[in-house]
């Protein structure tokens, strides 16, 4: 009882702030939302940013929680393996994942009456607790009691089925049981809500297209779409079986892979245009920028933080000192040190930067004002389009990034080296191994869980990013350094679309997640543990 | 980084090799090391030089000022409104801090020596939050923090308003799961003895943690004070959304403003405001360089 006690406080704080809102944004991503909650939109938000794209990813969405459920489903079935009688805790699962729907339901039809408590008062004399007494009568208005009779009984049920699980059955792991039961259920939920969602969405679009006379092929592209992404992601997985096994398949296998990627890929570069035709431009580009920022900064850093962090390893003096001073870009305030960078490398004729770039006969620059890619400033202006790179603007940001991690990459890997054993280095010693190869075949693999989790923080880190870039854009270079983040941040700031900025939000919290799945699954596989 | 030529010392493994005739892996061990040190400190540098300079010799690209120009200081904490400013970090840093600790350290002494039902299912979506960027919460959390004002607003009056006031700027930052994770993993390491002697002698939860946990616990906690103060002086984002006049913008919204908007030309003004926002970290962190190192290398490895 104390435990919960002593929990409580950060509970609510950390479920107010921290997981409620992810509810609350796809809540508000569907709606047409600016100080307060206007009309329900459906996909509409998601359309705007991504067009036809977002059919595709909600249908994928669909598939994938349909296809987890099963997956859990099956697991279940093998975990009854000894005794089938476990399967009876599919009840009280079912039940439960009915408590969880119904209580989201309960809670969203709560939800925007309690919101717009602040509008109905408003105009009205103000009396103390007259805000207490419109939230008490929130709870009262009829579709709130209706849901929260439904929520009541459905999940006395579900209790009671699920004691009587447990009292009944007595198997060992009766709890495990229990949640998997549940979780199947609520990923079915989820799957089939979500699928409901899309197809009503979808067919809307085609009546709306076919009522103004123009025929929308958004099933075909859907398929077309999706079967690209199957292919890609087969190839992928034939290849990853390929380099497991070596022998005379091989060749078939590669020859597979290649087929599948050109087939994939034509598929895709066929019909993904057209899918984003009506796409935000400028989020898109958002994306572009903060992929490149990504390429941009995290090899560099890590690499140089490992070199610098291998060095300071060694047995040298001032160790101390200088691991303080590497520290200090990362620990001073990011606001005050873009300041300087943004001064440092101002547009002047005689600004430091350029001063120094000019002793080696480079003409001054316009640095952060520079919206032109930079292979164009070194190639020439004819450079096509795709090869622009990063704009020279967004290049000094990515430097002022680099500079600023170097010091906390090298400090995560100095205690990462301090973990390695110091047998090994003797046995390689004792063998006679050069100072490369130790780091080669010893330190580099035996750092890998470092790496591994250093380019995770990295990488998401990019697609965060918000203060340097804030500080640093310009006017004539924004459109050249706005990632995804600050472009969501400003749309929200600029025309409070609430509604608009959320969906976005939620298209690059995708983002980052499946990322974060993606480099766990290749990279993860890699990580050499010791 | 490393050449294969050189022939590098193998860390910690003891040193007895015939003497080179000159030790050219340590010389460029150190050139390496200290190009690294000029690289991390020139902007520094160049921002305090800068500082007292006027700004016609910012302009021509002069690197040393002819007459150090102290006048740039109070100049810039007048002109920037930085009393203000600062005295409004400090309140909120402040509020934060000791929010944290009063929320996070009971946590995280549940997670740690406590046993409860949901223990790991609670434990894994709290650590679960810190997956979650901030730009995916900004929306949400402003029409919360929006509607908690009114609520208290009509509760309380003015006085307890969320936006442009302390509450939004501190109360969704007091508990921290990085905080809370970084706590536990220090208290459970404490012996058990320890609270097998405790509850010899009567106490129960609350006096162990308040008697014998805390007061072993001072390295980490230390950590804790330094990474939310160092949060709360560097946050941007959300500042910028939830404060609407100087009476409770921090320093970091202040420097934006003054930069962008109030002093745009006036390089000199601004760089001395950069000192004057970056002089409270780095005091903190030359005290607690330590605690913060090791909190970033323990949490870093296992967060």
């Amino acid at each position: 009882m104390t435990a919960y006690l002593f929990l409580l406080p950060a509970a609510v704080i950390i479920f107010t702030f921290g997981i409620f809102p992810v509810a609350f944004a796809f809540f508000v991503s569907l709606h047409e939302w600016r100080r307060f909650p206007e009309a329900y939109q459906g996909l509409d938000n998601y359309v705007r940013a991504l067009d036809h794209l977002a059919f595709v990813l909600f249908f994928w969405l669909a598939i994938g929680a349909l296809v987890y459920g099963l997956i859990t489903l099956r697991r279940l079935w093998r975990m009854t393996h000894d005794d089938r009688r476990g399967l009876l805790a599919l009840l009280p699962g079912l039940l439960n994942a009915a408590v969880w729907v119904l209580f989201f339901n309960w809670f969203f039809t709560l939800l925007p009456v309690v919101l717009d408590i602040p509008q109905r008062i408003r105009g009205q004399e103000r009396v103390q607790g007259m805000f207490i007494n419109e939230l008490a009568a929130s709870f009262q208005v009829p579709p709130v009691v209706e849901t929260g009779t439904m929520l009541l009984l459905v999940a006395l049920l579900a209790v009671a089925a699920s004691v009587f699980f447990n009292r009944a059955i007595r198997i060992q792991a009766s709890v495990e049981l229990l949640t998997k039961a549940t979780l199947v259920f609520v990923f079915l939920a989820v799957g089939v809500l979500t699928m409901q969602l899309t197809v009503a969405e979808i067919q809307l679009a085609i009546e709306t297209a076919r009522a103004a006379g123009e025929d929308l092929p958004l099933w075909s592209q859907v398929i077309f779409i999706s079967a690209g992404i199957v292919l890609v992601i087969a190839a992928f997985v034939v290849w990853q079986r390929a380099s497991r096994h070596f022998d005379d398949r091989k060749f078939v296998v590669w020859g597979l892979v290649a087929v599948l990627l050109l087939l994939g890929g034509y598929l895709l570069s066929a019909e993904l245009p057209n899918a984003l035709a009506n796409a935000d431009r400028d989020l898109l580009h958002g994306f572009i920028i903060t992929v490149m920022f990504s390429v941009g900064t995290v090899p560099l850093q890590l690499a140089v933080g490992m070199g610098l962090a291998y060095l300071l390893f060694q047995d040298i003096r001032g160790k101390v000192l200088f691991r303080i001073v590497y520290f200090l870009p990362y620990i001073t305030p990011f606001v005050a040190t873009s300041v300087v960078f943004k001064i440092l490398f101002s547009h002047r004729a005689t600004s430091p930067v350029n001063n120094f770039v000019g002793l080696f006969g480079i003409p001054a620059q316009k640095w952060l004002l520079e919206p032109t890619g930079i292979t164009r400033l070194l190639f020439g202006q004819e450079t096509p389009d795709v090869l622009a790179g990063p704009s020279l603007a967004l290049l000094v940001i990515m430097l002022y990034t680099v500079w600023t991690y170097i010091g906390y990459d090298a400090v995560v890997f100095l205690a990462g080296l301090g973990n390695i054993s110091a047998e090994l280095y003797e046995a390689a010693r004792i063998d006679g191994a050069s100072g490369w190869k130790v780091f080669r075949h010893i330190t580099f693999p035996l750092l890998s869980p470092t790496t591994f989790f250093l380019s995770l923080i990295a990488i998401i880190g990019t697609f965060k990013a918000f203060t340097q870039i804030w500080i640093m854009r310009s006017p004539a270079a924004s459109t050249s350094v706005d990632t995804m983040s600050v472009y969501i941040f400003e749309t929200v700031r600029t025309n409070g679309n609430m509604g608009y900025g959320s969906a976005m939000a939620f298209v690059l919290f995708g983002v980052i997640l499946l990322l974060t799945v993606f480099q766990n699954r290749i990279m993860g596989s890699r990580v050499f543990y010791g | 980084m490393v050449d294969t030529a050189r022939p590098l010392h193998v860390p910690q493994a003891p040193v007895e090799r015939p003497q080179n005739p000159f030790p050219w892996g340590k010389v460029i061990t150190y050139t390496i090391l200290m190009g690294g040190t000029l690289l991390a400190i020139l902007p520094f540098l160049w921002m305090i030089s800068s500082s007292l300079m006027t700004n016609g010799e910012i302009a021509i690209g002069r690197l040393i000022p002819s007459q150090p120009l102290i006048s740039n200081y109070p100049d810039a904490w007048n002109r920037a409104n930085f009393a203000q400013f600062m005295w409004n970090s400090l309140r909120i840093t402040a509020i934060s801090i000791t929010g944290t600790l009063v929320f996070c350290i009971p946590a995280a002494y549940a997670f740690a020596r406590m046993k409860f039902i949901g223990k790991n299912f609670l434990f894994t979506v709290m650590i679960s939050t810190l997956m979650i960027p901030e730009i995916a919460t900004f929306i949400p959390n402003f029409l919360t923090v929006v509607w908690l004002g009114r609520l208290g607003q009509n509760l309380c009056g003015d006085a307890c308003a969320w936006v442009n006031n302390w509450p939004s700027l501190t109360v969704p930052f007091m508990a921290s799961a990085f905080s809370i994770f970084l706590l536990r993993q220090f208290f459970a390491q404490i012996p058990d003895d320890l609270w097998d002697a405790a509850q010899i002698d009567g106490a129960g939860h609350f006096r162990f943690l308040i008697s014998v946990v805390i007061p072993l616990s001072k390295a980490p906690v230390m950590t804790i004070v330094t990474f939310s103060f160092i949060g709360s002086w560097n946050a941007l984002l959300w500042p910028l959304l939830v404060t609407q006049s100087d009476e409770w913008r921090p320093v970091a919204v202040g420097l934006t403003k003054f930069v962008s908007s109030d002093a745009p030309g006036e390089f000199a003004l601004q760089m001395a405001a950069s000192v004057i926002m970056v002089v409270p970290i780095l005091v903190l962190y030359f005290f607690t360089q330590k605690q913060f190192q090791m909190g970033i290398s323990t949490t870093g490895l296992k967060g």
